[in-house]
């Protein structure tokens, strides 16, 4: 099982390789060295964070530096429609950059650390030994020799500009984070995306002095709507997801062809044009592999290949002073671990709670939703709850605290016996956050 | 200081400030994201108190007003070097530039550049063409347009001010400085427009000071005083008289933000331990009570925490119970309103209508007439070739380079590219 989780990951470091090669076709030792001792730094850097952090801040740490480089390649994809676009910009010191064996080796070494450390922490969090970090290192060192031999292959036309290289990195270590869930960064980013949506909207219509809803007529109103919805975030975070690589393409689709204007035979001329045309062709296909690779990271994180715990809702009832009483132990021990979740109704209203034991060891009652998503409610998988709604991922140690979209904490008595809930609390603090977003997702209404 | 001055010219007017500034914006933005989830407000928070940030948001409009600038004056040198008077021509205006070792005859290459669509000019030793038309235009309304919208939101980050107030009937406009005219009436209506659905009007008398008499709506805002009138929310300014079993008697007129009909607010009895919660009935007949003014409040009436009874009453009526006397005598329209001095706003409209008008310019030029020119001038014994082309520029430079064929060969291949 655990040879078939790495599978995604060996495969992307391969790709790795072998766009890099191809990138810097007269480095192919040193960059074959450089990428295997990054692999092996990563590899030995994720096993020491995992080993001194909580595994919280190291799949932070980790998603922190796969998050960077993705706004690295936004920044290159940006440079590159510039330079490639803009007549009076230069570039030539950036493009020396680049092209230096010193840049390719650093590229290399940090494609290196980042393939090693997102390769590992597939499986650091719950297990690993050290034998088995060897053995994941001994893999990669032999991929890099297949890859190069199957590089010798390759025609030396199929090269890769240096856009391109960096979009088809990015790309795979895209997919092969987001076969690790606490990894993902697309669904948090379809988050962040929703909310800057409806911050963005409401900051337009206050600023722009644009009447409220209640002057609106509903039909626009419903058209405004779809700008706080689900879709939205979705599809924003899709834009942002391809947009680097559109630009790279765009970039290379426009790059201006050589000046044939000092050659006086028009065959010569047009044979040149033509081979510049085919190289320019050539260079398209890392990009347009790229997007792929975007798009298949894209859906992985969407539709993740995990089971989800998500008991069905015990129904619970209040005492006559108002308070919702939950054994500790009994049919059902609150001690395991694991989200048992609870619906407490009354008078047509109600509200759907789970207890949780944390890893810290504490036990924590929260509603079954969050104060920004619709009360989709949540699941629970390899040490995080996830929202259904908005498929962000909750670290367990974090759950318990407010904010974002961690389950609202509801005020409990932990005793002996048991956890104490005021029911009354409980369904005010339903009414007041949870069913306002849900008519906020429904279209601000 | 020249050479600073320099400087300071290529990084103002370069294209890629703009990108640079956007994203050190982004970084900013990405960072407050980890912290707060308000991140836009804390972002708008931290631009407005921070010079830094203020200032680097400063440098796109500023960078916009170089890139004017410079365009202009590359316009303008592009048009100058259209004239067959003109001798030095920098190779830098052209896309393309190539020198050849031949004599300047022109022959009948101005007529076959004209057959292929180009207007010609001509001397002895100098000939240009072109056809299309300039992007130009648009570009330079593209660049205002994003000069007006940084500025704008400059602006408005900057100096924006705002209060909000209750408007009531017959009451004095609650001005920042007081002394505003008297609220002679407050009326709603259904609309039958695209946008709206409903119609306000807020009718302000002449007031002592010497403002003229107004009427405020909708959309879009008018001002007063320098300050946009932003109506916000609509609710009542009902007179409550309350008899207590004691025999005590408090009156107070509340500004409840009732409506619509089921939305709820709380009002305390002036000078009593009692707290009032108000909603309002929704009429069976379906109208709108803010419209008709016939107005049925329900309500709650609170010692502290202790509910003591709740009913209901109209404008005009009376409850009473265990003792309790409710009344409202009187009750007038209330318009929750947002005084706001923000000159950013009209910026950014302004920005609105540039970007789409430059954009309804630029994409049919751009398609069916992009401007293309070439230049062919003699001097010094080099004949100098300079082409360049906003669009079709494979097409052009195939015409470019054919005749450059034929001035050095004096026959040519045009006639079956023409």
């Amino acid at each position: 099982m655990a040879v078939v989780k790495l599978i995604p990951h060996l495969l992307s470091w391969a790709g790795i390789v072998l766009v890099l090669m191809r990138g810097f076709p007269q480095r192919r030792p040193l960059l074959a060295a450089a990428s295997i001792a990054g692999f092996v730094f990563g590899t030995a850097g994720a096993f020491i964070l995992f080993r001194s952090l909580s595994s919280e801040l190291s799949f932070a740490i980790i998603k922190g530096a796969v998050g960077a480089v993705f706004l690295l390649l936004w920044g290159i994809a940006v440079a590159a429609i510039y330079s490639n676009s803009v007549r009076d910009l230069s570039f030539s010191r950036g493009a020396r950059f680049v092209d230096a064996p010193l840049c390719a080796g650093i590229g290399a070494l940090l494609a290196g650390v980042l393939s090693g450390s997102v390769c590992v922490s597939s499986f650091l969090a719950t297990s690993g030994s050290p034998m088995t970090l060897l053995a994941v290192v001994l893999a990669a060192g032999v991929l890099v020799f297949v890859v190069m031999a199957l590089d010798s292959l390759l025609p030396a036309s199929y090269t890769v500009s240096w856009s391109g290289l960096w979009a088809a990195i990015v790309a795979l270590l895209f997919f092969s984070s987001s076969s690790v869930i606490r990894l993902d960064i697309f669904s948090p980013l379809s988050m962040k995306v929703m909310k800057f949506s409806h911050d963005f909207v409401h900051q337009f219509f206050e600023s722009m002095l644009i009447p409220d809803h209640l002057f609106i007529r509903t039909y626009l109103w419903g058209y405004i709507g779809l700008l706080f919805s689900k879709g939205v975030g979705f599809w924003g975070a899709l834009t942002i997801w391809f947009t680097p690589v559109l630009l790279v393409l765009l970039a290379i689709r426009f790059e201006l062809l050589p000046s044939v204007a000092h050659i006086r035979q028009g065959a010569q001329r047009r044979k040149q044009l033509a081979a510049a045309i085919m190289t320019r062709r050539y260079r398209l296909v890392p990009p347009v592999i790229a997007l792929a690779v975007f798009g298949a990271a894209a859906y992985r994180s969407s539709f993740p290949s995990v089971e989800y715990w998500d008991p069905k809702p015990i129904p619970v009832s209040a005492n006559a002073a108002g308070e919702i009483f939950i054994p500790r132990k009994g049919e059902i021990d609150l001690e395991d671990g694991k989200l048992h979740k609870y619906l407490y109704k009354k008078g047509g209203k109600e509200a759907r709670f789970f207890v949780l034991l944390t890893p810290t060891g504490q036990l924590t009652v929260d509603l079954d939703a969050c104060a920004i998503c619709k009360p989709d409610g949540y699941g629970q998988a390899e040490g995080t709850v996830i929202c259904y709604y908005c498929k962000t991922l909750i670290p367990l140690e974090t759950v318990g605290k407010p904010g974002g979209c961690n389950p609202v904490p509801i005020d409990f008595t932990a005793r002996e016996d048991g956890v104490h809930i005021d029911a009354m609390a409980l369904i005010n603090k339903w009414s007041s956050t949870v069913q306002e977003t849900a008519r906020v997702k429904e279209g601000g209404k | 200081m020249k050479r600073l001055l320099s400087v300071c010219w290529t990084v103002l007017s370069s294209r890629a400030l703009l990108p640079l500034v956007c994203g050190i914006f982004l970084m900013t933005y990405i960072g407050i994201a980890f912290g707060t989830d308000d991140t836009l407000i804390a972002l708008m928070g931290y631009t407005r108190s921070s010079v830094i940030l203020t200032v680097l948001l400063a440098l796109i409009p500023v960078n916009g007003a170089c890139r004017m600038l410079a365009e202009t004056r590359r316009f303008l040198a592009r048009r100058r070097a259209l004239r067959v008077e003109t001798t030095d021509v920098p190779a830098a205006l052209y896309d393309e530039t190539v020198e050849m070792p031949v004599s300047p005859s022109f022959g009948d290459l101005p007529a076959r550049l004209g057959a292929s669509g180009y207007a010609t000019r001509h001397t002895d030793n100098v000939l240009v063409a072109w056809r299309g038309i300039s992007a130009f235009p648009a570009r330079m309304l593209f660049l205002i347009a994003t000069f007006c919208i940084f500025a704008g939101i400059l602006v408005s980050l900057t100096t924006r001010t705002s209060h909000r107030a209750a408007v009531i009937e017959g009451q004095p406009l609650p001005t920042a400085t007081g002394g505003g005219g008297l609220v002679e009436r407050i009326a709603m209506r259904t609309a039958s427009g695209l946008i709206l659905s409903r119609v306000l009007s807020i009718e302000v008398a002449q007031s002592d000071s010497g403002d003229a008499k107004r009427v405020f709506g909708l959309y879009p805002p008018s001002t007063y005083r320098g300050y946009f009138v932003y109506p916000r929310y609509l609710g009542f300014a009902p007179v409550i008289r309350l008899s207590a079993p004691g025999g005590q008697n408090y009156e107070t007129q509340g500004t409840l933000n009732i409506y619509p009909p089921g939305r709820e607010d709380r009002v305390e009895i002036a000078g009593s331990p009692y707290l009032m919660e108000f909603s309002m009935e929704q009429p069976a007949d379906g109208s709108d009570p803010f419209i008709t003014g016939r107005v049925t409040f329900l309500f709650r009436l609170l010692k502290g925490k202790e509910l003591l009874f709740s009913g209901s009453a109209p404008v005009g009526g009376e409850f009473v119970h265990d003792g309790y006397r409710l009344a409202i005598p009187d009750c007038k329209r209330m318009v929750s309103t947002d005084f706001i001095r923000d000159y950013g706003v009209l910026m950014i409209w302004t920005a609105a209508v540039l970007f789409l008008v430059s954009g309804c310019i630029w994409l049919p030029v751009r398609v069916f007439f992009p401007r293309r020119e070439m230049r062919f001038a003699y001097a010094r014994n080099v004949l100098q070739g300079s082409s360049r082309a906003e669009g079709a520029r494979r097409r052009h430079g195939s015409v470019f380079h054919e005749a450059l064929d034929y001035l050095e060969s004096g026959k040519s291949k045009m006639d079956k590219t023409l």
